[in-house]
């Protein structure tokens, strides 16, 4: 079976180039690229892409007929659902380096937020405690000036070190300075 | 508000408090100080810390409730002059020198500070640490003169302490504003490995392993071993490590790191200790800015202090203990900062996000100076 597939695949893209006789094969072969290109991640290579196609093929096989073209709809939607997951990861990403972080409103941001203490009393004699969750800071915590490093930074990593070459004067230098 | 004095909760950020509320003369009240602990109220170290304060100022009110709990502190006149003090051994010097050094330029007479305790210990900065950031960073903000100085003449580790330091500091009558926008290229880096009571040979060890990871950017590093001995030495053994790497434009990066204090934890080596300081170091220069993290709120101090000119700081990352800051002085001194960040260019390989402060001072002016 899979040398089949396989085969077929192949015959279908030995085909693309070639000139289609008729409107109905030019159709067929357009709508078959539009999917092929609908499922393309962009990152994914060719053999993924195959491997897909099986796998659909494969799950239409199994499936009866009557909701065979449902199935098909919800493999479809769960495929672009995945589709493009990484790119969209990477552009999620970058939007949020954009939105310039409001530092201001950070810092000096409202301090009501942080809620009313509403002690509930029980009968009119004992309160419930709560931790103090949302305080933006330990009020009894240690008066450290101390900044703790970003555990995430690997400095034993090349391309950490790399990343702060320039600040050296062993480092490049702009066009201006000297 | 401001004929009530400011109301504070827990015992955190207790020196901003205490230095602020001097400054501004603002009254002002923490309530709640562990107030849930087991043993609630106010430590040693902060009674040590208020009496202190109580020695350099004249006519302060302090009082504070039976339990500790509850702290009113009404600010009297910087005097300043000679004092002594022996810090108490719960925090080391640098836990009440970094408040010392925010008072100091705005006493009335000339600060001579003999603080004795301990000078290393891992969780403040050590004298050595203070001693070559912030002293070349106030003297940017026209801090300086003959007797500016701090001379460590006892090493004491933790947690025996037994070490001294003398700081003496000029009085100014206006602080000089700054703009301070581009740290330069670093230019070469020093260092001082410090070692008492343990072999001589630690300090030689630090340095090799530190040299190893710091070779590969800049062969301009000096690092020189300081082994204090008999007198001298402190009542505990240690060592440890201070990095300082100094840019083109005379900004000063540090790091540091000491051993454990003895009988706590696990005992490092040497050689770990001179690796790890170094990528602390790096880090420190990831970050980057003109002052380094430790320093970052007494730079923003005295910008808020300035004469009413517009000054500029380009900072790394804020550290938590800098943003309390900035919250602080904004209920003293109604003084907001405007601050944006800087993005590092596509290319450019200067480590990460820059945020650039600016204020404009509020023009204090040091009523305390006697006029000669």
């Amino acid at each position: 079976r899979k040398l089949e597939e396989e085969k077929d695949v192949t015959g279908a893209v030995a085909e693309l180039p070639v000139f289609a006789d008729s409107e109905d094969d030019l159709e067929m072969s357009e709508e078959e690229g539009d999917a092929g290109r609908a499922a393309d991640s962009g990152h994914c290579s060719e053999e993924d892409e195959d491997e897909e196609e099986s796998a659909d093929e494969e799950m239409d096989d199994d499936d009866d007929d009557d909701d065979d073209d449902l199935s098909k709809e919800e493999e479809e939607g769960a495929l672009r659902w995945k589709d493009r997951l990484q790119q969209k990861a990477s552009e999620a990403f970058l939007r949020q380096q954009e939105a310039m972080p409001n530092l201001r409103k950070l810092v000096y941001g409202s301090e009501e937020e942080d809620g009313e203490d509403v002690d509930e009393e029980l009968g009119g004699l004992f309160r419930v405690n709560r931790p103090q969750k949302s305080r933006r800071f330990q009020a009894n915590a240690l008066d450290c000036s101390h900044f703790n490093p970003d555990s995430s930074h690997n400095w034993d990593l090349e391309e950490m070190l790399d990343s702060i070459k320039d600040c050296f004067v062993t480092g490049k230098w702009e066009e201006d300075q000297d | 508000m401001a004929s009530h004095g400011l109301d504070y909760d827990g015992c955190n950020f207790f020196r901003q408090r205490l230095v602020l509320s001097t400054l501004s003369g603002k009254r002002v009240k923490i309530r709640n100080i562990r107030s849930k602990d087991d043993n609630p109220g106010l430590r040693d170290f902060e009674a040590s810390f208020i009496r202190l304060l109580d020695k350099v100022t004249n006519g302060s009110r302090i009082e504070i409730n039976q339990t500790g709990a509850v702290l009113f502190y009404q600010p009297g006149l910087l005097y300043g002059g000679s004092i002594e003090h022996d810090c108490n051994l719960q925090r080391s010097i640098g836990y009440y020198l970094e408040a010392l050094l925010m008072l100091a330029p705005f006493m009335k007479n000339p600060l001579k500070a003999t603080l004795r305790g301990i000078t290393n210990d891992p969780t403040d900065p050590t004298v050595d640490r203070l001693k070559s950031t912030v002293l070349p960073l106030m003297k940017k903000f026209g801090i300086e003169g003959e007797g500016f100085d701090l001379k460590v003449m006892k090493r004491g580790m933790a947690p025996g302490g037994g070490g001294e330091v003398v700081f003496t500091c000029p009085v100014r009558k206006t602080i000089r504003p700054v703009q301070l926008t581009d740290s330069g290229k670093i230019k070469r880096i020093r260092g001082v490995a410090y070692s008492v009571r343990v072999s001589p040979q630690m300090g030689n060890r630090i340095v090799e392993s530190a040299r190893g990871v710091l070779n590969q950017f800049i062969p301009d590093i000096y690092i020189h071993t300081d082994h204090m001995k008999g007198a001298n030495s402190g009542k505990s053994p240690g060592f440890g490590l201070t990095l300082v790497a100094e840019t083109l434009e005379g900004c000063f990066l540090s790091a540091e790191m000491s051993s454990t204090p003895q009988g706590q934890g696990d005992p490092v080596l040497p050689e770990d200790l001179g690796r790890n300081c170094a990528k602390l170091l790096l880090e420190e220069v990831y970050r980057g800015g003109c002052v380094d993290s430790s320093n970052q709120s007494l730079a923003l101090l005295l910008m808020t202090l300035g004469q009413q000119d517009v000054s500029k700081l380009l900072l790394g990352p804020l550290s938590p203990y800098t943003i309390e800051f900035l919250r602080h002085i904004r209920d003293f001194f109604q003084i907001m900062f405007k601050i944006e960040v800087r993005k590092p260019l596509e290319d450019e390989r200067k480590g990460g996000d820059k945020v650039l402060m600016t204020c404009v001072g509020v023009g204090y002016s040091n009523l305390n100076k006697s006029l000669k």
